[in-house]
């Protein structure tokens, strides 16, 4: 049947959000797995995304040259682009590839190596061990990261306006202050917390759905990323929808 | 170290980074150094939250807020005013804003970014404290001057299509008229020779001279003494017998033609 995928996926969803309430809270699983998803995610997602609002600086400033003949304004919306889209999305797309292959791994091997049967012969719920730490660390950490690494994109677009716009910082912090609001960081932080609560509900889901030996754990892992790299783009698009219409 | 410390000191990074930003974009600023004011509009022409306001065309500060305020009446006129428009203004530049200034609503920019202008007011006038409310200048409505423009360009048509009649009439008399001035004119030129105009002006002029020269005369203090003199006569002569006066008159007149 062809919606019964979503069923068991709406289900299992179910099951997981409902165990992230229930005690006990495992914090130092939550902990470790924030650590994995923040600190040890953080230089390569600041690198990208620094090189991401580099290149939204030049191409934004090769447009405006182009249809109104002045730059001035680029570093302000371009501010404005980094802080409400490519900042959660980039961070969000690089926890995915690098956080969430992991995630599907490490539940796909469990499962065939038994470890998770033997989970639930001591009691304990395989769920609430597992994916709920998970979507709590994924949750706080992305909302957490997206809003740092955007703003230290916001630092670098700066002194990439006056390498290469020839803008003074003044002239930067003038255009910023003219378009950038402070809900827009917020706007950052709450399409980081959807996304990074979309990651390991996916990827976990795709952990439990390995059937067989290690060729399968690769495959579940491919199709754990690319689910997620798709939901993520597509929530992206009705989140934008939405916080456009709010705000 | 500890998976805790790790995602302690990350979160403490993002806290300060906010912090940063919330200063960066103006929402805090611990180091505040601006006044309030508040100026009402009937208009704000698409002023917007963050719009910079300016003093002789300087950056000083930005639009706070715009609210509405439904129930405000302007003093000393008592006119009704509802939109509120809370700016922020540097200290530095609040001497330069008295009583007179005036606040304007302009338009900058390729985009067309709007901001708020104030007029330096006059060393005689106090002054604005902060959190003053002050009457701005509203800016003028375009789309109503463009719908004025039609309903007056409509009624113009209508009133033309009605009386086309009178209309032409009106045209082709002006029409004759002209032609008529015209000849006139061309006859003028045509009698009047150049020498004999400047004649004219010349003899005008020296008419002028020699009017002036007489009235100087009449003014002057013999001329006064000299009326008075003859006032006095006269005064004394209205008791005399006109006869006897007609008599004296008309022989010693005589007289003097015949011994003159």
């Amino acid at each position: 049947m062809m919606w019964q995928p979503f069923f068991t996926f709406f289900s299992f969803a179910k099951d997981c959000i409902a165990d992230i309430f229930r005690p006990p809270f495992r914090t130092n699983l939550l902990f470790k797995e924030m650590e994995l998803i923040t600190y040890q995610s953080l230089p390569i997602v600041t690198l990208c995304l620094s090189f991401a609002a580099t290149v939204t600086i030049l191409e934004s400033s090769f447009h405006m040259k182009m249809v109104i003949g002045d730059d001035a304004l680029v570093p302000g919306f371009a501010a404005v682009l980094i802080l409400r889209e490519i900042g959660a999305i980039v961070t969000a797309l690089l926890i995915v590839a690098r956080a969430g292959a992991a995630m599907t791994a490490e539940i796909a091997l469990k499962l065939i190596t038994e470890q998770i049967d033997a989970l639930k012969m001591i009691g304990i719920r395989p769920y609430q061990f597992l994916v709920a730490p998970k979507i709590v660390a994924s949750s706080l950490g992305v909302a957490m990261l997206s809003m740092l690494v955007s703003i230290v994109a916001l630092v670098v677009c700066g002194v990439a306006s006056h390498i290469y716009l020839d803008l003074s910082p003044g002239l930067f912090l003038a255009a910023f202050h003219r378009f950038a609001n402070f809900n827009d960081l917020f706007v950052s932080g709450f399409k980081g917390f959807i996304f990074g609560f979309t990651i390991p509900l996916i990827c976990c889901f795709f952990g439990f759905q390995c059937r067989g030996g290690a060729e399968h754990v690769g495959k579940m892992t491919t199709r754990g990323v690319v689910m997620s790299s798709i939901v993520i783009i597509i929530l992206d698009f009705l989140l934008s929808a939405l916080i456009s219409h709010l705000f | 170290m500890k998976a805790e410390s790790k995602v302690g000191i990350l979160f403490v990074a993002t806290v300060l980074a906010i912090i940063a930003f919330a200063i960066a974009v103006g929402v805090v600023n611990p180091f505040s150094n601006r006044s309030e004011l508040h100026v009402m509009y009937n208009y704000a022409g698409g002023l917007d939250k963050g719009s910079p306001v300016r003093v002789m065309g300087i950056k000083v500060g930005r639009v706070k807020e715009i609210t509405f305020a439904p129930n405000y009446r302007h003093n000393p006129t008592g006119e009704e005013v509802k939109l509120k428009v809370t700016i922020e203004v540097d200290k530095a530049a609040m001497d330069t804003i008295r009583e007179d200034s005036q606040f304007f609503i302009n338009m900058a920019g390729v985009i067309g970014e709007k901001y708020l202008e104030i007029t330096p007011g006059s060393l005689e006038r106090k002054p604005l404290p902060p959190n003053s409310y002050v009457r701005g200048e509203d800016p003028p409505r375009i789309d109503q001057l463009i719908s004025q423009g039609y309903g007056l360009a409509g009624k113009l048509i209508e009133l033309v299509n009605k009386n086309e009649n009178s209309v032409n009439q009106i045209f082709k008399q002006i029409d004759t008229l002209l032609k008529n001035i015209n000849k006139t004119l061309a006859h003028l030129d045509k009698m009047s020779e150049p020498n004999d105009i400047q004649r004219i002006i010349k003899n005008t002029a020296q008419v002028t001279e020699d009017l002036k020269f007489i009235t100087q005369q009449i003014r002057s203090e013999k001329s006064q003494e000299s009326f008075k003199l003859i006032h006095k006569l006269l005064f004394r002569l209205e008791d005399v017998d006109g006869k006897a006066i007609k008599k004296f008159f008309q022989e010693e007149g005589i007289k003097a033609r015949i011994f003159n």
